[in-house]
């Protein structure tokens, strides 16, 4: 490791530090600072004073607004987001209960996002201002302007409900459990334990939802695709490679998709924050047992320490996710560095 | 057309605004396609929410229909028993007795037309009351008469083609979809233009004063605003939702917090670059202030691009709308809403009652790819260079 590939990490981990601070303080400034008592919206309009007052005391939030937040942030630091209001488990169990779904989900949607995206993309750039190209296009924006939600119904409606043949919700058929948890994610797990019949349940109550997901994403993926590769196929060694009788079919997918794949990668990446608010919307619309289904079913249930623990979870995600992504551009790409 | 001759730039001054703008098409080619057609899309959408009160068929909250009609669906025939149909004035139907089945388009038909309706639970019911003679006529629905005729002995069709259709069908409250969807519109727009109103004010200034102050201030603000960008947008909206409680505003407001960083860190980049122009520097060293040189010489060269994103970010704020309200935590119920409508029709949908979400949800995909239509154009046209083709 070079000198500044290791001044380039040391920084990006300590910037880390005040993007936590900033997002924690977020969710902080969000759930207890705004106008709009917790207590309130919580049990609602018309609780007594003292369901009201009892409800403050035990999370706290009678206490002065810079005592809440050092408990708050010491709690975050702890990784300790207090107790479920409704189920009494931590809620970081809850977390892990359900987090893995939402892992798989993404996983598999980004897998559909990268294989449309990436060749209606290269497609798209190679028969430039054909009217191909056009089409890609104009068919990307109006994928990503389709509501997650309605997509998924639609996809319901058709391969669910009408043709019968995927499950619309859920992440397996009643009846059906893993033998054994090792990653939590059921797919994945049936294949460890060579257990097939449970590989091909839970692999078709994941084809529907990821479509959906990976669908949407993939409008803007294709488009990200086209530019970076029409920047690639500008250059030189494209223009020489041509002059040297390659044929266009592996100078575009060979060299140049080669050449575009770094910046596509972590722009991927980038979309991060886009997939979990997808995930969020697919998710309740498939009944899927995820982080989004746990965060809006716990609302309805008026459980606010885990609608906190869940949005608090999210952020410290998002700033892992962000600090990996830029560590492996560091590594990927020598000119990016501070 | 040898007046039109007298000197190149009249002609161009004589085709007019519309003419200018129809020549467009030639200079900037399948991008000026796009945008006119995501234009025109927003434009008929614009044109509907303004004249609501005269297209909408009907009150987007009123029980208008039965529940649960299918598009197109609605009209009802009148059936009598064969051979010995009472003559009956189709003007006017006040005092008689007609059988209709409850919860069909024929009970409300009857009660409108000042008729009495005699109800019966099922079908068979109603057709066994006509055969019996407890009734001399009955409404059915006219897509059914034909079979229903057929099927039994002794029935004949009066009169077809009474009361009104709904193209679009209705609602499981029998509310007619083509005028939620007129009044939804409205809502929606509202909320998606009032919150990228919100997120571009303040946006735009933050961007202006970080790129233009810069240092430690800049650093601070563009930390924060990348940090609010890497959080997953819905999540944020739905948590100050919950906290601020239902509402247009409330929830224009939720959705502006998200959009704020995509102005900042546009404005921020533009400005950057801007400040470094020769004439901004010509400005300073003729002395004039630095509000004078923010707001005359830098502010109007991020126009083009807040544009764009102005565009792109209000077919985003429709879809988290949308999705704010497909959650449960959008509109107060009274308020006509696609995103509402959308998720409370996903339970029929097992049932067969596709039409409840299937045009909502065309109505969000039109407007929110107008937006981005119409934003895709305008980028490539405001700015050739930015955004690569």
């Amino acid at each position: 490791m070079s000198p500044a590939l290791r001044r380039y990490i040391i920084v990006r981990v300590l910037l880390t530090i005040p993007m936590v601070l900033i997002l924690v303080s977020l969710v902080f400034i969000v759930l207890r600072v705004l106008p709009g008592d917790p207590a309130v919206a919580i049990l609602r309009e018309g609780a007594s004073e003292e369901q009201l007052a009892s409800f403050r005391a035990a999370l706290g939030l009678d206490k002065p607004l810079h005592v809440q937040y050092v408990e708050f942030l010491t709690g975050v630091l702890r990784f300790d987001f207090g107790y479920s209001m409704t189920r009494k488990v931590p809620v970081t169990r809850e977390i892990k209960t359900f987090f893995p779904a939402t892992v798989e989900l993404a996983l598999a949607s980004m897998f559909v996002t990268a294989v449309v995206g990436i060749f209606s993309g290269a497609f798209a750039a190679q028969h430039r201002k054909s009217p191909a190209d056009y089409a890609i296009r104009i068919l990307s924006i109006i994928l990503y302007s389709l509501p997650i939600f309605w997509l998924g119904l639609m996809l319901q409606m058709t391969f669910g409900t009408g043709l019968g043949w995927l499950p619309v919700s859920n992440r397996l058929s009643p009846g059906m459990a893993p033998k054994e948890v090792i990653t939590g994610l059921y797919t994945i797990d049936a294949i460890l334990t060579g257990d097939w019949a449970l590989f091909k349940d839970a692999a078709s109550h994941l084809v529907l939802p990821a479509l959906t997901l990976g669908l949407v994403l993939a409008g803007i993926f294709t488009r990200l695709t086209r530019a970076n590769m029409l920047d690639v196929l500008e250059q030189d060694f494209i223009t020489a490679g041509r002059a040297r009788g390659l044929r266009e079919r592996v100078l575009v997918y060979k060299h140049g998709l080669r050449n575009a794949f770094i910046p596509i990668v972590t722009l991927l990446g980038l979309q991060f924050a886009l997939l979990l608010a997808g995930a969020i919307l697919t998710e309740t619309t498939f009944s899927w047992p995820g982080m989004g289904r746990l965060v809006v079913d716990r609302i309805y249930d008026r459980d606010f320490t885990t609608v906190q623990g869940a949005i608090l979870f999210f952020a410290l995600l998002v700033a892992g996710i962000s600090l990996v992504v830029d560590i492996l551009y560091g590594f990927l790409d020598p000119r990016i560095r501070y | 057309m040898a007046e039109t001759h007298s000197s190149p730039t009249s002609e161009v001054e004589n085709i007019g605004l519309l003419g200018r703008f129809w020549r467009g098409r030639i200079w900037y080619g399948t991008e000026w396609y796009i945008t006119t057609f995501g234009g025109l899309i927003l434009l008929a959408i614009i044109l509907m929410t303004v004249f609501a009160p005269w297209l909408a068929p009907f009150d987007p909250n009123q029980f208008i229909g039965a529940q649960f009609t299918p598009p197109g669906h609605g009209k009802q025939a009148l059936l009598a028993r064969a051979g010995e149909a009472p003559p009956v004035d189709l003007s006017d139907l006040s005092g008689q007795v007609i059988g209709v089945q409850r919860n069909r388009n024929g009970a409300n038909l009857a009660r409108e037309l000042g008729a009495k309706g005699k109800r019966y639970q099922t079908q068979e019911d109603l057709l066994a009351a006509l055969l019996d003679g407890e009734v001399d006529l009955i409404f059915v629905d006219q897509e059914l008469a034909p079979e229903i005729v057929a099927s039994y002995d002794g029935l004949e069709i009066v009169a077809e083609g009474l009361g009104r259709s709904y193209p679009l069908g209705t609602d499981n409250l029998g509310r007619d979809i083509v005028s939620r969807l007129i009044w939804g519109a409205r809502t929606v727009l509202g909320v998606a233009l009032t919150s990228a109103l919100f997120s571009s004010i303040i946006g735009i200034t933050l961007g202006l004063i970080s790129g233009f102050v810069s240092g430690f201030l800049d650093r601070v603000l563009s930390l924060m605003m990348d940090s609010i960008y890497s959080f997953p947008g819905l999540l944020l909206a739905i948590a100050m939702v919950v906290m601020l409680g239902p509402g247009l505003l409330n929830v224009a407001v939720a959705v502006s917090v998200i959009y704020i960083p995509t102005f900042f860190r546009v404005v921020r980049g533009q400005v950057l670059s801007v400040k470094e122009e020769l004439y901004v520097e010509a400005a300073r060293s003729l002395g004039a202030k630095p509000l004078t040189i923010l707001t005359r010489y830098i502010f109007p060269n991020v126009i083009p691009s807040v544009v764009v994103v102005f565009s792109l970010n209000v077919a985003d704020a429709i879809l988290t709308e949308a999705g704010l309200s497909f959650v449960g935590l959008g509109l107060p119920p009274d308020v006509p809403d696609w995103g509402y409508d959308l998720s409370k029709g996903q339970s029929f949908l097992v049932a067969g009652q596709w039409w409840l979400i299937t045009f909502p949800g065309i109505m969000i995909t039109l407007v929110a790819a107008g937006f981005s239509l119409l934003g895709e154009g305008l980028s490539e046209i405001l700015n050739p260079r930015l955004v690569k083709g």
